[in-house]
């Protein structure tokens, strides 16, 4: 059986990436969810997911001094590239990226390279299937990895209970936890807002899609805010080989439905079917 | 003085109100450390006075010296690099630029070449402030770098106020790092508040001193309010949701310029913020 994924991201942030995931949930058959969004999680706020298993995610190692073998020799603070080692030998953890320079270097054995719990994976299921998330520890690096240890443990969930589709919610902007998320990805959709900003943005996740990803289809979010923009996103998305295929309005009643956690689709039946939500599932299933 | 936009959530409103202040402050530098997707760029309209390449540094094997070891594979931590019997390959895209593989080649086989992954602009905005900011190139993984060197570009100017990436990870952690005060901007709902306790446990690990400011407010609910009460977080200003600010957005235009009103609003914010940095740093 061939597993399709849907990834939704956005470039810009907070133009409604969690909403649309959301709102798609309850529309589509036979699907995992999972949420790669690591370091702003939200989707579980509207899917209130039932918490199968928790398990720690383990980074790469971070070097850990013992201060009472060091002589102050700065051999590794002269070797660190990421600046992660101050003068007086306190590393900060923040900054060390795991590679084993200074514990190499020392000439005293004073450095260890040491496991790090950086993250947190769940195993959830909600009302209309299972779902994998994740929390990262504020200020933690290595947010690429946990996005892919995320998508596999989806994809195991779906193997092992023969689902078609997962459905994945990602980040913001376009570093490595965009690209961790939509890597060999079948269907991209990018949500975007009518704003100057939101057409700059969504460009830059285009040079991002066509090196890493499948088909592409865009969202406009509060279409309604700027037409004008909207026609120009529309220009864009056409320029660049893809198509808006759903206009979703800016409207109290959104807002509404999120804040009282809700999954808007359900929550504003009436305004989905009139921006043509059915026939939006249609065309990216 | 360095100051620090950010919000966990994007979205919220880094770039608007770090833009607004700035507009009102010309002396202040105004950074963009948000080099996946810059905006302020758009609204500040800056006259770029020079440009620069951001590069690292990649190891490529020397093969009539490399004898195949697997020494430089086995160190790395990445597995950025492949080594057969007869072939020993790094791979760029992988690698971090940490220098463990030349210094563990006996034969001194590897050999650094550079590559460039983005680029910084400085120049005066339109509103007169100095003006940095970095962008990252399309497919590279990480622009922690761009976001360091523009911190150093500015480290020595006065007051700076830096645009963050949205967030809790490597790239806002770099562009925090080493500020005095941070303004957090979040949203009256669940996303917002949710996000915004992710920064909150971020700063204070930092040990940065904050404040907030809600934007969109009227939106949502008061979630945001009860949880800045138990934290006692200062809610130091308050934008309201307003249709007027919305389409100046969209246009690439600053609040500050839509109506005397917010002109007023925003040198408020800026009163609140002067007051509760004279506060954390005088006692």
């Amino acid at each position: 059986m061939t597993i399709k994924e849907i990834v939704i991201i956005s470039g810009k942030g907070g133009t409604g990436k969690t909403t649309l995931t959301a709102s798609l949930v309850p529309y589509l058959e036979n699907i995992v969810i999972a949420d790669c969004d690591v370091d702003a999680p939200d989707l579980h706020i509207l899917l209130d997911p039932e918490i199968r298993s928790r398990e720690n995610f383990v980074g790469l190692k971070k070097a850990v001094v013992d201060l009472s073998a060091c002589t102050h020799c700065m051999a590794c603070v002269d070797s660190c590239k990421f600046d992660a080692i101050s003068d007086s030998i306190i590393i900060n953890g923040m900054k060390c990226e795991g590679c084993g320079v200074c514990e190499y270097v020392c000439p005293s054995e004073a450095i260890a390279m040491k496991d790090t719990v950086v993250g947190t994976v769940f195993h959830a299921d909600t009302t209309y299937g299972p779902m994998v998330h994740a929390r990262l520890i504020p200020g933690e690096e290595t947010s690429g990895k946990l996005v892919s240890l995320v998508r596999n443990e989806a994809k195991k969930e779906a193997e092992i209970k023969g689902l078609g589709t997962i459905l994945i919610d990602g980040s913001p902007g376009i570093g490595c936890n965009v690209i961790s998320s939509i890597t060999g990805a079948e269907k991209v959709i990018i949500v975007t807002e009518p704003t100057m900003s939101g057409l700059h943005d969504l460009s830059r996740v285009f040079d991002i899609t066509d090196r890493f990803s499948g088909k592409v289809f865009v969202v406009i979010n509060k279409f309604n805010l700027s037409r004008e923009m909207s026609i120009k996103i529309e220009q864009e998305s056409k320029k660049r080989g893809s198509e808006v295929l759903l206009k979703i309005p800016f409207d109290k009643r959104m807002v509404k439905a999120i804040t009282d956690k809700k999954i808007p689709s359900l929550a504003e039946k009436e305004l989905f079917s009139e921006a043509g939500f059915e026939e939006f599932v249609k065309r990216i299933t | 003085m360095k100051i620090a936009v950010l919000s966990g959530k994007g979205g919220t409103g880094k770039t608007t109100v770090s833009n607004n202040l700035a507009a009102l402050m010309t002396e202040a530098t105004i950074i963009d450390c948000d080099v996946e997707e810059p905006n302020s760029f758009i609204f500040l309209k800056p006259t770029v006075e020079k440009e620069e390449d951001i590069c690292v540094e990649y190891p490529v094997v020397d093969d009539l010296r490399c004898k195949h070891c697997k020494k430089c594979a086995a160190f790395c931590h990445y597995n950025a690099i492949i080594a057969g019997t007869l072939l020993t390959l790094p791979m760029k895209e992988i690698c971090h630029d940490c220098g463990g593989c030349a210094i563990v080649c006996p034969e001194s086989a590897i050999e650094y070449q550079t590559r460039t992954i983005g680029r910084i602009f400085s120049g005066r905005a339109v509103t007169g402030n100095k003006m940095v900011y970095g962008v990252l190139n399309p497919g590279e993984l990480s622009g922690v770098r761009i976001i360091n060197q523009v911190k150093k570009i500015v480290q020595n100017d006065p007051i700076v106020i830096v645009d963050s990436p949205p967030g809790t990870s490597c790239s806002t952690v770099a562009a925090v790092e080493g500020c005095d005060f941070a303004i957090i901007v979040t949203e009256p709902t669940p996303f917002g508040v949710s996000d915004m306790k992710m920064v909150v446990e971020m700063l204070r690990s930092m040990s940065i001193p904050m404040a907030v400011v809600i934007n969109k407010a009227g939106l949502g609910d008061d979630e945001v309010y009860k949880y800045c009460h138990d934290e006692k977080l200062e809610i130091i200003g308050e934008i309201s949701f307003d249709k007027t600010i919305a389409e100046a957005y969209a246009k690439g235009e600053l609040a500050v310029d839509v109506s005397e009103e917010k002109r007023i609003s925003f040198t408020q914010l800026w009163g609140a913020i002067h007051g509760i940095i004279e506060v954390t740093y005088d006692h």
